[in-house]
């Protein structure tokens, strides 16, 4: 879209996307209102909006640490500048100052022209917690940036990729609408790419009960990421898994985590378990999403309203491969990695890994174990940034699209400097954003997803097939 | 709801231009769809990668995947990019009717 009263923003969910939710927006004239009842709401629901909404102190220091803030110089990407966005509208209204004082004090009244604001700037954000990791005083933006996205779903003002996203986790259990049959065909077709390049077969187990492993991919790895679900399967092929994937929550990811954090990101969580229920399963392993894992981990286990005592183990695929490593029962062989091709690579640590999960070792783990050079970026690890599409900002309307370049340099600048040929990449918005950014920053790198480049240097020589 | 007008028929299409419908998907649609993508004329490897695209669609109600797209039409993904300059999901889908793509994509 367009600009809004000169504000940057997504094109806004509409009547169609509306229906799919069965969701009735509230009316323009009564939304400030009604965002205002929800700030109440959650100021007393979520202490951490309190903390962040009365602590900051405008060091400033958060400023350089946002990627988005780097590549725009738009104050309002300051992180405090973001979280002042809300902060004015909560001194007004929740302050004895901001009540007596107003404007004086940097209180203000909440509008439709606020709601824009809202709107632009907490879809700019990606939910890094880079600022959170520097702030002196533990203000996680991150956390303003959720509950202000979930104020602007409750009155019906989502970005119509959110929206249609969220319409097809409802519908379906994945964000891209897959369909039990274009499943099953798309792991045929890559059975049949893994016998080609390794002249034997291995088969994908789909739905298929009494399964010791549930394996949750992302829906984004059957239309862009091939690599990513055969490196999978050649994982669970050499670890003699008895393992499927379910069509039921063919979905890491979880858009709901990123615009509705009740109803639709419940919606996956349940079909998590409902499936464990169906399918017997004793442990589920996530596939590679940054948030998505975020969301898995710390909301799976508590957050479903799903009646079942069947609480299975969750677990990372690339904590798994790590474990197997550690205890020597992977045979790796860096050189003869065909997807790699003994190229230098590089790893972009995913922020929701590094700064939410503690998946970070883990990573260098598998990859130093199975590619011939490594070239670290700088900075790396907690400190990485993010690739400029996280939270779903993946929007293709020209003015996001240039922002999302605008997000990616520092990167960009930071990929090219280490001159690696592969870039790795193990979250699956990370590699959306990337597909589209390799050509625009004119990056010269191969991407692949981590269990990719497992997959590929798994020497199969002994195994049962071979 | 924004349309277009097709051979004096209003088309319902999103504000990306996708049509509402797949259903009412008409080759004659297609081409002035194309026109939208930057593909001034349908030429025949044009019509294979979209008649495949719409064929896949029809039978799994999904896009196909873009590697299977590559393989079966045997175009490589460059030359897709050459065929179609907004790319496989944003293009050539849109051509062939399908709805816009949703998620990490
Ligand atoms: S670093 Fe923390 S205290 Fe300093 S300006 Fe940023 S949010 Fe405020
Ligand atoms: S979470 Fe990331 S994108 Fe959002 S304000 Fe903080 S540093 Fe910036
Ligand atoms: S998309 Fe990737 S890099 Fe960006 S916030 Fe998510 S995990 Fe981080």
């Amino acid at each position: 879209m367009p600009l809004v009263d000169g504000l940057n923003q997504p094109v806004k969910a509409g009547p169609k996307e509306f229906e799919g939710l069965h969701l009735v927006p509230v009316p323009d004239e009564e939304k400030p209102a009604e965002a205002l009842k929800w700030l109440d709401y959650y100021r007393k629901e979520r202490r951490s909006l309190v903390m962040a909404m009365e602590s900051c102190v405008k060091c400033g220091l958060c400023a350089e640490h946002c990627h988005t803030y780097l590549g725009t110089k738009d104050p309002n990407n300051i992180p405090a500048g973001r979280a002042d966005l809300m902060r004015k509208v909560y001194k007004r209204y929740f302050t004895v100052q901001g009540k007596l004082f107003g404007k004086l004090v940097g209180a203000e009244e909440i509008s439709m022209r606020t709601l824009e604001e809202w709107f632009s700037y907490y879809y700019q954000c990606t939910e890094c917690r880079r600022c959170g990791h520097v702030c002196p005083f533990g203000i996680d933006t991150c956390e303003v940036t959720m509950i202000g996205r979930q104020i602007l779903y409750n009155i019906g003002m989502i970005p119509k990729l959110h929206a249609a996203t969220d319409v097809a986790i409802l519908r379906t259990g994945n964000h891209m609408a897959l369909t039990p049959s274009g499943i099953v065909d798309t792991l045929d077709f890559l059975s049949d790419e893994i016998e080609e390049e390794r002249g034997f077969r291995i088969e994908f187990p789909v739905d298929k009960p009494n399964s010791d492993i549930l394996y949750v991919p992302s829906s984004a790895d059957f239309f862009l990421n091939p690599d990513t679900l055969k490196g999978a399967a050649e994982f669970f092929e050499y670890i003699g898994a008895n393992w499927t994937i379910s069509t039921r929550i063919t979905e890491a990811g979880n858009f709901g985590y990123l615009s509705d954090q009740t109803r639709v990101q419940r919606e996956l969580v349940n079909r998590v378990w409902e499936e464990v229920a169906r399918l017997g399963v004793k442990k589920v392993v996530w596939g590679e999403c940054g948030h998505g894992w975020r969301a898995a981990k710390m909301y799976i286990p508590t957050m479903s309203d799903y009646p079942t005592r069947m609480r299975v183990p969750i677990t990372h695929i690339l904590d798994e491969v790590a474990a197997y490593i550690k205890a020597g029962k992977l045979k790796l062989n860096p050189k003869n990695n065909f997807r790699a091709q003994g190229l230098p690579v590089t790893l972009h640590d995913p922020c929701n890994y590094a700064r939410a999960c503690g998946l970070v070792e883990n990573l260098r783990v598998d990859l130093y174990a199975s590619v011939t050079e490594v070239r670290e970026m700088n900075p790396n690890r907690e400190k990485t940034f993010c690739c400029g599409g996280g939270s779903g900002v993946l929007f293709d309307d020209p003015e996001m699209y240039q922002l999302r370049i605008k997000f990616s340099q520092k990167k960009a600048d930071m990929i090219r400097a280490t001159g690696a040929k592969v870039l790795c990449a193990p979250c699956s918005i990370c590699k959306a954003q990337f597909h589209a950014m390799i050509p625009e920053h004119k990056l010269d790198v191969k991407l692949y997803g981590l269990i990719d480049l497992v997959g590929a240097a798994l020497d199969f020589k002994g195994h049962r097939q071979v | 709801m924004p349309y277009i007008e097709v051979l004096g028929q209003k088309i319902e299409v999103d504000e990306d231009g996708f049509i509402q419908d797949p259903s009412i998907w008409t080759p004659e649609l297609a081409k002035e769809l194309a026109k939208m993508e930057e593909v001034p004329e349908m030429t025949e490897d044009h019509w294979k990668v979209v008649n495949y695209i719409r064929d896949y669609y029809l039978k799994h109600g999904i896009a196909p995947m873009i590697r299977k797209l590559c393989k079966d039409t045997g175009f490589s993904l460059k030359q897709i990019y050459e065929l179609f300059p907004t790319g496989p999901a944003k293009g050539a889908c849109k051509i062939a009717g399908l709805p816009k793509p949703t998620g990490c994509v």
